[in-house]
């Protein structure tokens, strides 16, 4: 079983992009992913993102190996309607946080948090959706340090966290502080550099790494090339696997 | 579990000629000691992935924005060192700087040459619209290298120096006898091709950058299948990813053997003697 823990649906507004549900699924069919965690790209900038959780709920219902992971913001005033809504949803066992998008900060929504936790839900946090040399310069979004995913990870011990996005420079020097919280996850989508996987698991993150495709953004056969070409078959089946099912509270 | 199977389903069923390499001396997440150790690595993480063959330069191992001809001169060296440990490998290209135009064609003909290098490298210490690229691009065409110039459109700013896609074009207009091979094509991004769409002697490498998806399909799209070549920048990045932007595309499978060997092979003079494959 390959999980991949970070994908989406849907259009992406500068550049074009094959968004299909069923095409991004099978793209990453294609490459052994046997389940599909995935949000609506569309929510990212909507101003309500939760009103694309419907979306996604309608895209998945009935696909038996994709499970959807709806956004929640909140600066929108019925987030918790919508915690609500979304944790009552049999599939539903994570859900992402774009902070940079909805414009707040990590350490200000402390209830927010608190509300997810005591809903048993898991959190993806994206630090960083495109590269930000290749932003829309009329759509400008700095990225969410990592940092600041640990720190929050540090101050809520019992919410379940996975950092997407994050480079792998930022990984190695959080490497330390990562490992003293068990709650913390790092996704390989955005990692690069030579032999870049094998680089973090010398680092001692192995048992920390999930695989993330960033499809349809980014092109499902390199991100399980980045992870099975560098390393052993039982490492690579910690990060596509087992560190996913850890996450998700399945073992 | 196993995943022996999936890595031949990912690993390229072509061999890979890579045309955007440089040494772990300059970039990457290993400390090197020396050229044999900086070839050893470079080596097995390419086989690994499938690279075959490389084009390396060394932008020195401070890696300045604005090199002096003696740092120019030492990255050079570099670069030769590796080769000799590897000359079946290693196809490096000479990096010199514009702004000190006749010193950069000294160095070009003391590093081009049979056995030698066999292309040229610019970065960013002039824009490609600037008047000291012309004696260097004047020496490539006599010495029937080509020219590998650095190139991005970036949100947050271009350097100083640094190259537009369509500074490129106009220096691919200026010099319509040379062959240019602009790196970087997630960076020059679509509007990038549209600038360099009608310079046929210009080709984009599909270097750098994140594997986003449909960029190659673009590229072989608005510049046609010949005109865009397999680079990765490791190791900046990584091998397999960076060969993932066209394996992982619905593109031929002649398309995909061309942009990941023979149309590098095109670029280059004949005497590095490496042939085409397939055709």
């Amino acid at each position: 079983m390959i999980i991949d823990l970070n994908s989406f649906i849907g259009p992406w507004p500068s550049h074009p992009v094959a968004g299909d549900a069923e095409q991004v699924w099978a793209s990453l069919r294609a490459v052994g992913v046997s389940r599909i965690f995935a949000s609506h790209l569309s929510a990212v900038w909507c101003r309500n993102p939760h009103i694309y959780n419907r979306e996604l709920f309608e895209a998945v219902d009935g696909v038996d190996d994709v499970w959807p992971v709806p956004v929640l913001d909140p600066t929108v005033a019925d987030w918790k309607r919508e915690l609500e809504k979304v944790s009552g949803h049999d599939r539903v066992q994570m859900v992402r946080l774009l902070p940079n998008y909805g414009g707040y900060d990590l350490a200000g929504v402390g209830d927010f948090l608190l509300a997810i936790q005591e809903a048993n839900l898991a959190v993806i946090v994206q630090t960083c959706l495109e590269d930000p040399r290749r932003h829309h310069p009329m759509a400008v979004v700095p990225s969410v340090a990592s940092s600041a995913v640990v720190d929050m990870a540090n101050d809520f011990p019992d919410l379940r966290v996975m950092i997407a996005g994050a480079k792998a420079a930022e990984l190695r020097n959080l490497a330390d502080r990562i490992l003293t919280l068990p709650n913390v996850y790092a996704d390989t989508a955005q990692v690069d550099g030579l032999d870049v996987v094998k680089v973090l698991v010398d680092a001692g993150l192995g048992t920390r790494l999930v695989l993330g495709s960033h499809a349809p953004l980014f092109i499902p056969h390199a991100a399980l090339a980045r992870v099975v070409t560098d390393i052993e078959d039982d490492v690579a089946q910690v990060i596509l696997k087992d560190n996913a099912l850890r996450l998700l509270n399945e073992i | 579990m196993k995943f022996a199977e999936l890595r031949n389903q990912l690993k390229t069923p072509f061999p890979a000629f890579d045309v955007h390499v440089h040494p772990l001396d300059n970039f990457g997440m290993y400390r090197v000691d020396s050229p044999e150790e900086d070839a050893r690595l470079l080596i097995e993480s390419a086989k690994r992935s499938g690279v075959e063959k490389m084009v390396l330069f060394s932008l020195h191992t401070t890696v300045p924005r604005e090199p002096t001809m003696d740092q120019c001169r030492e990255a050079n060296d570099y670069a030769l060192q590796v080769q000799k440990i590897a000359p079946d490998v290693f196809y490096p290209f000479c990096y010199v700087n514009p702004m000190y135009p006749d010193e950069s064609v000294k160095e070009i003909d003391r590093c081009v040459g049979e056995g030698r290098m066999c292309g040229i490298k610019l970065w960013v210490a002039r824009r490609a619209t600037d008047a000291g690229l012309d004696p260097i691009m004047a020496r490539a065409v006599a010495l029937d290298v080509p020219v590998l110039q650095h190139a991005w459109e970036k949100t947050t700013g271009n350097l100083e120096g640094e190259s537009f896609p369509w500074d490129v074009a106009d220096l691919a207009k200026r010099h319509p006898q040379s062959r240019i091979i602009m790196a970087h094509l997630n960076g020059c991004g679509l509007r990038g091709l549209a600038a360099v769409a009608d310079c046929p002697n210009l080709v984009v490498d599909t270097s750098g950058g994140d594997p986003e998806s449909g960029m190659v399909e673009a590229a072989v799209e608005m510049l046609g299948a010949s005109r865009v070549v397999f680079g990765s920048d490791a190791p900046i990045r990584h091998f397999a990813v960076q060969l993932g932007k066209t394996l992982g595309t619905d593109l031929a499978d002649d398309v995909k053997r061309d942009i990941l060997w023979n149309n590098t092979v095109r670029q280059l003079p004949k005497w590095v003697g490496v042939e085409r494959i397939g055709e």
